[in-house]
């Protein structure tokens, strides 16, 4: 059993209170320590009455950090076993867990560089700097404390929030239960490396813990769905991460069989279940010969365990993958059925199953289905005229438009409610330390403050 | 001598009566037409068993369905016993929270007030608390019973009694409308109500709820104050979690008597904390038996659990002011022995029901 308890702000605490994490199959394989509120509270006070450190030397240890992340034993896990824990438990298939620890290690050992491209050209790092005598702006932390809600559906999303730390702030992270082993690693890597224990930490809690995290810190990200953007919308201090429904569009002006790899790639890559996979592709004309295509490609995918190394379809207990078939079938009512749609749970045998691809067709670009984002290769088509316009295009995280049409391209970069827009064949789940996801996490923990010295 | 029915529903709190002979003397009190109320005597028609024959033991209270739901509609004054005579000393209605719909009542009548808080200041005394203190209680008042039970306590068993009202019912509402934002307002609004008293005044037992007690922790001035002067916290209304119970007991409050109670309105009092048990061991509860008697029972066949397995709380209460039996509260916990083979259970480890996730939300990735 791996031992999981939480990282507070004067060390290891094992609480009473256990959550045992299980794995796909429902065998137990952690111990989470779960901290009540007053533990949380007490925490987050010590975050903030604790020193910074230097931003060189933070540096230093983020580099180091990430080296341990990706190579060391840490807590009694190898990397291996903490791969294979992360796939079992959160049935992600494990080679997209082993990408993941690259790509979270080489984000971390950057991040001092990587949040430099959101500071704007015309602010300094520094009040030492000689420009600031003339008048400058410079680029400042907006609090000091930083909590975070982490995300369970994939390792690579713990590559973000360590920009906080690069950036000065003190950071809690409350795990979620379906990848408690990332953060843990990652927070243990960071403390190893140099960070002190009142510097970064680890809250594993239930509601009204979290409620306490965010109250403790002054800036907050959440990911969540669709609750999560409508409860925090409003709050300047919370950054939701909600609901990515990413997008494809094909203009008649393409040809979509140059792009197929790439469209199959952005459905079902990292097994699907990532808010940057593709959840609808609008197609201008019949989108029925794609939908088609992409079926048969999809079709190929076979159940596996997740940690199989040929495995590409995530896994899920039976019961929460038939409660997502249920879901799926009732949206997909009236849609046209490709496949899934005489049901998509892969029985693995152990009480696991493999969630199989699922593709449908609607007739009208402004269907509801096509916000319909779930954690698995499932993908919707409609058909998109120029009429139609950007309407259907609307809340995307990443949309790649493939096209040639200017004046559409314009158009989509003016719309406010699209994060990242990918032109040409990109597939939507790319992503480079120098590109927003979601705009740049430094946008919203930085500020540019005016100083002059004379 | 043998004891007359009616001498046995009088004892002092410290008199242990045969809990037998108790129970055939409470339903002979609350089922004869010339001493029992007008609900019981009312309903005991439609019950299909004759109380004053067929419950002889304790264990035949479970002969009894739960009426606990129609306490919504009665008429308070229904609810006095006969026996009492034509000037009962009353003194009052009161409520339950109204968590689980409309609230339900209650009579509180005088000598169970005195029998009750009796009982429970003499566990107070086992805990080491010293008496004659001023006390402080944030804590409901109004339609609820525990306000008039403080009042009482902190002149018996303290000196002097503060309330700073806490209305738990406006609470539930702005939970259930989502108003997060206002439920923080209003318990800081408590915690300052709070703190000028404990800065101003001379108090030294402090009654709360564990979340404002959590509260009141995050101002380390406050947190210090208390620890200054403060002898014993007295926490009840809601439960707290043995993680929290430990870090008040080490590092926020070491100096403190930390001392919980378990109550609610439909038991007309509190079980106390066994007194002598170590931070690290389960908070037990123990009842004021044969008054008041929990079994931990599992939540379908109402069958009583095994001893240190966990089952929803079913509580009676019998005394001669009042008759609830077979009361099944919202309440999950372990089942532990009463103390000194007194009849019904201890409970420790108190939650509320598991609400489990709803498999329904599954919409999104993360």
């Amino acid at each position: 059993m791996i031992d999981l308890p939480a990282l507070g702000a004067t060390g290891a605490y094992r609480s009473r209170n256990i959550q045992t994490v299980t794995d796909v199959a429902g065998t137990a394989l952690a111990e989470l320590s779960l901290v009540p509120p007053l533990y949380v509270n007490r925490t987050m006070a010590a975050l903030r009455r604790s020193s910074i450190m230097p931003a060189d030397e933070r540096a230093d240890a983020m580099i180091r950090a990430a080296k341990l992340f990706a190579t060391a034993t840490i807590d009694g896990l190898t990397v291996e076993e903490y791969q294979h824990a992360v796939s079992r438990v959160g049935g992600v298939p494990i080679s997209s867990v082993v990408t993941a620890t690259t790509t979270v290690a080489e984000r971390v050992a950057k991040a001092h560089a990587s949040v430099q491209y959101a500071r704007p050209r015309g602010a300094v790092d520094n009040w030492r700097d000689p420009l600031t005598r003339t008048g400058r702006s410079v680029w400042t932390r907006r609090g000091n404390v930083f909590a975070v809600h982490a995300a369970g559906n994939h390792p690579g999303t713990h590559s973000i929030w360590p920009e906080a730390l690069a950036l000065g702030y003190r950071v809690a992270v409350r795990p979620s239960s379906r990848d408690p082993f990332t953060p843990h690693r990652l927070v243990a890597a960071l403390r190893s490396a140099g960070f002190a224990d009142d510097q970064v930490v680890l809250l594993p809690t239930d509601h009204a813990g979290a409620d306490a995290i965010l109250h403790g810190a002054d800036l907050g990200m959440v990911y969540g769905g669709e609750e999560v953007t409508r409860k925090y919308c409003e709050a300047a201090t919370v950054l939701p991460q909600g609901p990515g429904r990413s997008k494809i569009l094909i203009t008649a002006d393409v040809d979509w069989r140059d792009h197929l790899d790439v469209i199959v790639s952005s459905v079902s890559g990292h097994g699907g279940t990532g808010c940057v996979n593709t959840t609808a592709i609008f197609v201008e004309g019949d989108p029925t010969p794609l939908a088609e295509a992409v079926a048969a490609r999809l079709s190929a995918a076979t159940p596996l365990p997740p940690e199989d190394d040929k495995a590409v379809l995530p896994v899920q207990p039976v019961a929460v993958a038939k409660a997502i078939e249920r879901h799926l079938l009732k949206k997909a009512a009236g849609a046209r059925l490709w496949l899934g749609g005489d049901g998509v749970v892969g029985e693995l045998g152990d009480g696991s199953a493999a969630l199989l691809p699922a593709v449908f067709q609607l007739d009208d670009p402004a269907a509801p289905q096509a916000g319909v984002e779930l954690p698995f290769p499932c993908v919707w088509f409609a058909p998109w005229t120029p009429e139609a316009g950007t309407e259907p295009l609307k809340n995307t995280l990443v949309l790649n438009a493939m096209t040639h049409d200017t004046q559409l391209i314009d158009r989509l970069l003016g719309e406010p409610t699209i994060s990242n827009l990918y032109l040409g064949s990109q597939h939507t789940h790319w992503m480079d330390p120098s590109v927003p996801h979601d705009g740049y996490l430094a946008d919203f923990l930085m500020r540019n403050k005016g100083v002059i010295r004379n | 001598m043998p004891l007359t029915a009616d001498q046995i529903l009088d004892l002092p709190f410290d008199v242990q009566p045969d809990p037998d002979e108790f129970i055939r003397a409470a339903m002979e009190w609350h089922f004869n037409p010339e001493t029992g109320c007008k609900f019981w005597l009312d309903r005991a028609a439609t019950l299909g068993f004759d109380p004053r024959a067929d419950v002889k033991t304790h264990e035949d209270l479970r002969l009894f369905p739960n009426v606990a739901a129609e306490l919504r509609d009665v008429r308070g004054e229904d609810l006095i016993p006969r026996g009492y005579g034509n000037q009962p000393d009353v003194v009052g209605f009161f409520e339950s929270g109204g968590t689980t719909g409309a609230p339900k009542r209650v009579v509180l009548m005088r000598d169970w007030l005195d029998r009750m808080v009796s009982w429970s200041n003499a566990n107070l005394d086992r805990h080491g608390v010293p008496r004659a203190e001023n006390w402080l209680g944030v804590i409901p008042t109004g339609p609820h019973v525990v306000g008039t039970l403080f009042r009482h306590h902190a002149v018996t068993h303290g000196r002097h009694g503060f309330t700073i009202d806490l209305d738990p019912r406006w609470v539930k509402r702005l939970v259930a409308d989502g108003q997060f934002g206002q439920v923080d307002a209003y318990a800081q609004h408590l915690i300052d109500q709070a703190a000028d008293v404990l800065r101003t005044q001379d108090i030294g037992l402090l009654t709360i709820t564990p979340p404002l007690l959590e509260r009141l922790a995050r101002d380390e001035k406050l947190v210090a104050l208390v620890n200054e002067r403060v002898k014993c916290i007295r926490w009840g209304g809601t439960q707290m979690d043995a993680d929290s119970r430990h870090l008040f007991k080490t590092e926020v409050f070491p100096e403190v008597a930390l001392c919980g109670e378990y109550g609610s309105t439909m038991i007309i009092g509190v079980a106390g904390e066994r007194a002598g048990i170590s931070v690290d061991d389960p908070c037990v509860f123990d009842s004021f038996s044969p008054y008041v008697t929990f079994t931990v029972v599992a939540p379908k066949s109402l069958e009583p659990v095994s001893y240190g397995e966990r089952g929803r709380v079913l509580v009676n209460h019998v005394s001669k002011s009042f008759l609830l039996p077979s009361n099944l509260e919202r309440d999950v916990a372990t089942r532990i022995p009463q103390v000194n083979g007194l009849v019904g259970d201890s409970v420790a480890d108190i939650s509320t029901v598991a609400v489990f996730e709803d498999e329904d939300v599954i919409e999104g990735v993360y």
